[in-house]
């Protein structure tokens, strides 16, 4: 097998690393400070690095479990997700420039609203563009299962969207 | 222009049975600038997928994490034996150094200065001529004022 070189194979991930730890966490702060931990933790494994399937797969499930760790432990401060609260404009979207547009905002909205699972699954399929074996491998469940949630996650998604067209905004 | 082929992938998409590169093809239909009505309403979704992948982090990330992980590669790997021990290879060679220029000056210089040896012997020699000791001393001189003045206050 290749010798992984953590400059080479491990670093560029970041990127990848980042997005999925915002999508989870929605705060740019808290993202980067977990992809730094995910770097840090998966450098201190690097004994083991030879007998992983994927490095990438490996660095992803870290950053999803420190992400869910960290946003549970914020959970406590967050306001609970009611219908009322669901309508309210949405502080979650954090501030990029692409989305000045409103319809990207829209988007951002409904897949924030998404569960966590279908939300991760949505990202690394719908924007890393990720087989479902590899995000299986990810979220460690199985293909199927996968399956059922990005089905989910996109028929929620396409609801949404029947719905802001018949009755506007 | 036939858009069949996009709805038919579309409906595979929201079935979730459209490859990676299906998909790709779709993000890539809903780029281009003119679609037709009934389409319309879904480019934002591709769209904000494609955007979505330019969310990066600041460049100054690479050299915070590298600063965090190599300080322990620096210690634990590359300092091998010979490079502990440059540091006094290096001493050890301007010393050499040093010394080696000292010895030419040192030889150069005994060579010019042989009568100031000679006067020098002489000196050395003198200290067996037991006329020495009568002599008046720089060191000696003070202990024989306070012995001269001791004698007379008696």
């Amino acid at each position: 097998m290749r010798k992984i070189s953590f400059r080479n194979d491990i670093l560029p991930l970041k990127d990848k690393l980042f997005r999925l730890a915002l999508r989870i966490t929605f705060d740019r702060a808290e993202a980067e400070d977990i992809v730094q931990d995910t770097m840090i933790r998966v450098w201190n494994k690097r004994d083991e690095w030879e007998e992983l399937d994927s490095i990438e797969a490996y660095c992803l499930t870290v950053a999803r479990n420190l992400a869910i760790d960290r946003s549970q432990k914020s959970e406590a401060q967050n306001l609970s997700l009611t219908p009322e609260t669901q309508e309210m404009p949405d502080a979650l979207t954090p501030d990029r420039k692409f989305e000045q547009s409103e319809q990207l905002k829209i988007v951002h909205k409904l897949i924030s609203e998404l569960p966590e699972k279908q939300r991760t699954i949505i990202q690394l399929r719908d924007i890393e563009g990720k087989s479902y074996k590899e995000i299986a491998d990810v979220l460690q469940i199985t293909e199927e299962q996968v399956k059922i949630n990005l089905f989910r996650a996109r028929q929620r998604i396409k609801m949404k969207y029947n719905e802001i067209e018949s009755y506007g905004l | 222009m036939d858009y069949k082929y996009i709805e038919q992938l579309l409906e595979r998409y929201w079935n979730c049975e459209t490859s990676v590169e299906e998909e790709q093809i779709l993000r890539s239909f809903f780029h281009q600038k003119e679609i037709p009505a009934h389409l319309l309403r879904y480019k934002s979704l591709f769209v904000y997928q494609d955007a979505e992948k330019e969310v990066k982090l600041g460049d100054d990330f690479d050299r915070r994490i590298l600063a965090e992980i190599e300080r322990p590669v620096v210690k634990a790997k590359r300092l091998t034996l010979h490079s502990r021990f440059m540091p006094l290879f290096k001493a050890a060679a301007v010393m050499a150094l040093l010394f080696t220029i000292g010895g030419v000056v040192k030889h150069s210089m005994g060579s010019g200065k042989a009568d100031v040896v000679y006067v020098y012997d002489q000196f050395e020699d003198r200290t067996n001529d037991p006329q020495v000791a009568y002599e008046a001393d720089s060191v000696k001189a003070p202990m024989k004022v306070t012995v001269k003045s001791q004698i007379e206050e008696k």
